[in-house]
This record gives C-alpha cells, sequence and structure tokens, in this order.
C-alpha cells in the first residue's frame, strides 16, 4: 500500500524551544502535486527538513515510495529532486563546475536535460553563482533537481522571487512533468494562487499541527464562504464552521460543506465559492495572492 | 560514492585551498636559510592538512551543508572525504616543497633529506594530529569552531606564558622551546622501529577516535 504513495508521513513529530511538530500525518500518491500551505512559522519548512532528513524525527515513520527515509536514505535521496527557499550552492564556482561536482552523485543524472533546461532557464553556465540573481539562483536550483530524473520533487517555496511570467511557466513545467512521466512533486508556498492552478492535493499546517489534507475540488468545491450576518452565523452547525472574520457590515464564515450550509440557509445568506486566499485568510488571518 | 564526495571537494573548494599559495612564498624564501628545509616542509605539510580540514567550515558559510547532507550520499561517506582531502593536500603540499627545495637556484637545502623515511614520519604525525583534533570541531561548529579553536590554542598559549612567569618558575617560552625539543625528539627517535610503532599505534588511534566522533557528530548535526 505504502509503495503506491511516493509520501507517507505518519505521526511524525519534532520540537524546538517555543515550537512543536505534533503527530504529522499525511500522504501524497504518486503522480499527484501537493502543496504545503500555512502561516510562517507554522511547521512546513520543518516538514521538508524531516522528509529530507535534514533534522531528525523524535516520533514517526516517514516513507518515501515505501522506503524509510533515514535506512535507505542513499537510495531514498537518489530519487529526489530538491530546491529549498535559500538555494545553497558554492558562491565562487561556475555553474557548470557544480553541474560537474554534484550530478556525479546521482546514478540517473543527464548532462542533456540539465543543458536543455539550462538554456530554457537562460542560466550562464559560466558565471560564477554569486553573480546570479535570486530568481536565476532558484532556476539553477529548479534545473539541478529535474536533471537526475527524480521521481519526487520536493521544493520549499520554489517560486518565491521568482517573476509572475517565469512562475507560470515553472508551474507549467511541473504539471507536465506529472503528466507526461508521473512524478510526484511536494511544494510549500504562501502563493496560494499558484497552489491554485496545479496542486491535486492542499495540505494545510497551523501552529505544527496538520489542519486538513484534501483534494483541490474536496476544497474549492465542497468548502464555501458564508456571508451574512451574526445571526446567520450562530445558526451555522459549528462542525463546519472552520473559521470566521468579521467585517464592517457583516460576518464571513468558512464552512466546510457548502452544500448542506446552502441547503439549511436558502436565501437568507450568501455563499460563495472559496479560494485559497479565503481560507488562509480565514484560518489564519493572512494569505498572499500573486498575478 | 566517496570518490564524487573527493572530487566535489576539491572541485568546488579550490579557491580555499588556493589560500596555501602564499605559504609557499616563506617556502621560497626559506629555500635559501641552511637548516630550514625540513621544519619548513613539515610546518607547509601541517598548514596544508589543516586548510584542507576547515573546507566545512567554509562550506558552512556558504549554507552548502544542507545542499551536501541532500545529495544520495551518507555523511558518513562525506566525512571520510573530508579526512582524506585534509591527507592528499598535506601530502601534495609537502611534495610542492620538496621540489621547491630541489628545483630552485637559490635552494641550499637536500631534497633527498626531506623524503627519509624519519621526517615523513614525522609529518604524518604531526599533521595526522592537527587533522584528529581539528576535523570533529570544524564538523560539528563549522567556522565558528574554527575560530574558537584557534582562539583557544591562542590563550592556551598566552595562559601557559602568563602562568609561569607569574610562578617564576621559569621562562614562559621555555614552554614552547620544549614543544620544538620533543619534536626534534621524536624525530630523532623516529629512526627506532620500537618508537615508529608506538607513534603509530598513538596516531592510528586518535585518528580512528576523531574520525568516529566526527562521523557521530555530522550524523547528530541539525541543518
Amino acid at each position: 500500500m505504502t509503495a503506491d504513495l511516493a509520501l507517507d508521513l505518519r505521526g511524525v513529530r519534532k520540537s524546538y524551544p517555543g515550537f512543536t511538530l505534533k503527530d504529522v500525518s499525511f500522504a501524497l500518491p504518486r503522480g499527484v502535486i501537493g502543496g504545503l500551505i500555512g502561516p510562517n512559522g507554522s511547521g512546513k519548512t520543518t516538514i521538508i527538513k524531516l522528509i529530507m532528513n535534514l533534522i531528525r524525527r523524535e516520533a514517526g515513520e516517514i516513507r518515501v515510495f515505501g522506503l524509510d527515509n533515514r535506512a535507505a536514505e542513499v537510495e531514498v535521496k537518489s530519487r529526489i529532486g530538491f530546491v529549498y527557499d535559500v538555494p545553497g550552492f558554492w558562491d565562487d564556482q561556475s555553474l557548470d563546475s557544480q553541474r560537474r561536482a554534484l550530478g556525479a552523485f546521482y546514478p540517473r543524472w543527464s548532462d542533456e536535460t540539465f543543458h536543455r533546461l539550462a538554456g530554457e532557464f537562460d542560466l550562464p553556465l559560466d558565471k560564477k553563482y554569486k553573480a546570479l540573481s535570486h530568481g536565476a539562483k532558484t532556476k539553477f536550483a529548479l534545473a539541478m533537481a529535474l536533471s537526475h530524473g527524480a521521481d519526487l520533487l520536493i521544493m520549499d517555496e520554489p517560486t518565491a522571487g521568482l517573476d509572475p511570467i517565469f512562475r507560470r511557466d515553472l508551474l507549467r513545467r511541473l504539471s507536465a512533468l506529472l503528466q507526461e512521466e508521473g512524478k510526484s512533486i511536494l511544494f510549500s508556498t504562501h502563493i496560494t494562487s499558484d497552489l491554485e492552478r496545479v496542486a491535486d492535493v492542499i495540505t494545510f499546517i497551523r501552529g505544527g499541527e496538520i489542519v486538513f489534507s484534501l483534494t483541490r475540488d474536496e476544497l474549492l468545491d465542497g468548502w464555501a464562504i458564508v456571508r451574512g450576518d451574526d445571526r446567520v452565523v450562530r445558526e451555522l452547525d459549528p462542525r463546519v464552521v472552520r473559521g470566521v472574520k468579521h467585517r464592517a457590515f457583516g460576518v464571513d464564515a468558512l464552512v466546510s460543506d457548502g452544500a448542506a450550509v446552502r441547503r439549511a440557509l436558502g436565501a437568507r445568506a450568501v455563499v460563495d465559492k472559496v479560494t485559497l486566499d479565503d481560507v488562509m485568510v480565514l484560518m489564519t488571518g493572512e494569505a498572499r495572492h500573486a498575478a | 560514492m566517496l570518490r564524487n564526495a573527493l572530487r566535489k571537494d576539491l572541485l568546488l573548494n579550490a579557491r580555499h585551498l588556493w589560500g596555501i599559495l602564499p605559504w609557499f612564498l616563506w617556502v621560497a624564501y626559506a629555500m635559501s636559510e641552511p637548516d630550514a628545509g625540513r621544519i619548513t616542509a613539515v610546518g607547509a605539510a601541517f598548514i596544508g592538512a589543516l586548510m584542507a580540514a576547515t573546507i566545512a567550515a567554509r562550506e558552512d558559510k556558504l549554507r552548502t551543508t544542507a545542499t551536501l547532507a541532500s545529495l544520495p550520499v551518507s555523511r558518513r561517506t562525506l566525512v571520510e572525504a573530508r579526512y582524506l582531502v585534509a591527507y592528499i593536500v598535506g601530502a601534495a603540499t609537502y611534495l610542492v616543497v620538496v621540489v621547491m627545495a630541489a628545483a630552485l637556484p637559490w635552494s641550499v637545502q637536500r631534497a633527498a633529506e626531506l623524503v627519509e623515511a624519519r621526517t615523513l614520519l614525522l609529518t604524518l604525525t604531526l599533521a595526522s594530529m592537527a587533522i584528529a583534533l581539528l576535523m570533529p570541531v570544524v564538523i560539528r561548529y563549522g567556522l565558528l569552531g574554527v575560530m574558537v579553536f584557534l582562539g583557544a590554542f591562542q590563550l592556551l598559549g598566552v595562559g601557559v606564558m602568563v602562568a609561569f612567569e607569574f610562578l617564576g618558575s621559569r621562562s614562559g617560552v621555555g614552554v614552547f622551546s620544549a614543544i620544538e625539543r620533543g619534536i626534534v625528539a621524536l624525530h630523532r627517535g623516529l629512526g627506532q622501529p620500537v618508537v615508529i610503532l608506538e607513534t603509530a599505534a598513538v596516531v592510528a588511534l586518535a585518528t580512528w577516535l576523531s574520525f568516529r566522533l566526527s562521523v557521530f557528530l555530522a550524523w547528530r548535526r541539525e541543518l
């Protein structure tokens, strides 16, 4: 069963002073794009570091393609392409030197793919890494991650710092990878519009706990926003109310069963479809939407 | 994989290793000084090994440690490569001094003296002990570790000198003379099989302990 999953986290726990990732469990099926969203400090990067075994978990289990990420670390990592929010490469070395040195670690490394991507991304291979802009650094990290036939891409805020045109292109490319080659992708982001475009599964984390892990359709078609006054919101079944925000002339309530609420309220309130922005705002009080 | 890790260390940290070059200016000068050959060669290998041992500190500074730990290679292999690179660079530096001793027109050194077994063993001993001491600190604490390590030695030296002066038993400078005499005595002793075996055992034990500790610290380290 777990071999059908690209990623399977069960009861994963990690503590820092003032923060605990509490028994996190979620799964990413093969061939699926998963988005990890949540406010700053919610634990998104901690989850990614735990999957990559950069930090040690205190409890739980992490399996990548059915393999324990610690016991089979080398095999697991040979199948993962990674992009971190602050890409770490050798400042004073050319991109090509880094390609030669790092590509050698991967059994399925393809110079042909790397050079094709470098061309498409306009990466100057003879330039030193430090001479690149932040966006170009991320593009280089992406080219490295996509050039060794990884079955799973793990990316921490990969679109931050990229211009909208390249971001759209990247998301299109990620979708194509999925369709053409059956890859799986997990990425964390603040930019909810990116997730709406491509994510199949959305996992929301807050305060170190998974709040939900749903398919995009379950979330965007199943959830809804009720716009009305206090009286209407008080009528709602508290089990489906996931967040409330008071406005100057009324209240917005996020509900996890839009159809039932529409039936119950009829014409007494406006029940709108949700966007991920709405979910972020109503559940955390923050959101960041980009074009 | 070890080969890839070694290649990576040498390819991506070449600029760091070029930091040894200024030392060769001193070596070039010292070649004209009588009796300076051995100490210069031993010192060069020592400096070369230390410079290579601090590669991890540089990578820490560049934030590439997490990138390395994400590659399909075990942290143990990365640590093995660190030790090997330190030995390789130390040996290469020594070799350059030997070539300079033989080739520089103003050299008054006899290159043959530098390749005799006693001198090579002494160099290996001192470089190995330096690597064994420094490597776990660098692997665990990075650049900060190097600074604290070197700073601690400076303070230790100053403290010893002050203590001896304060006690008035003898000059603190005498401590360093004693260290020098110890090294000379070790060099002399390394002509005897028993001393060679004893020294080899101590170096092997120290290196093994240091390596085990470094692997443990690298495994424990959170990135």
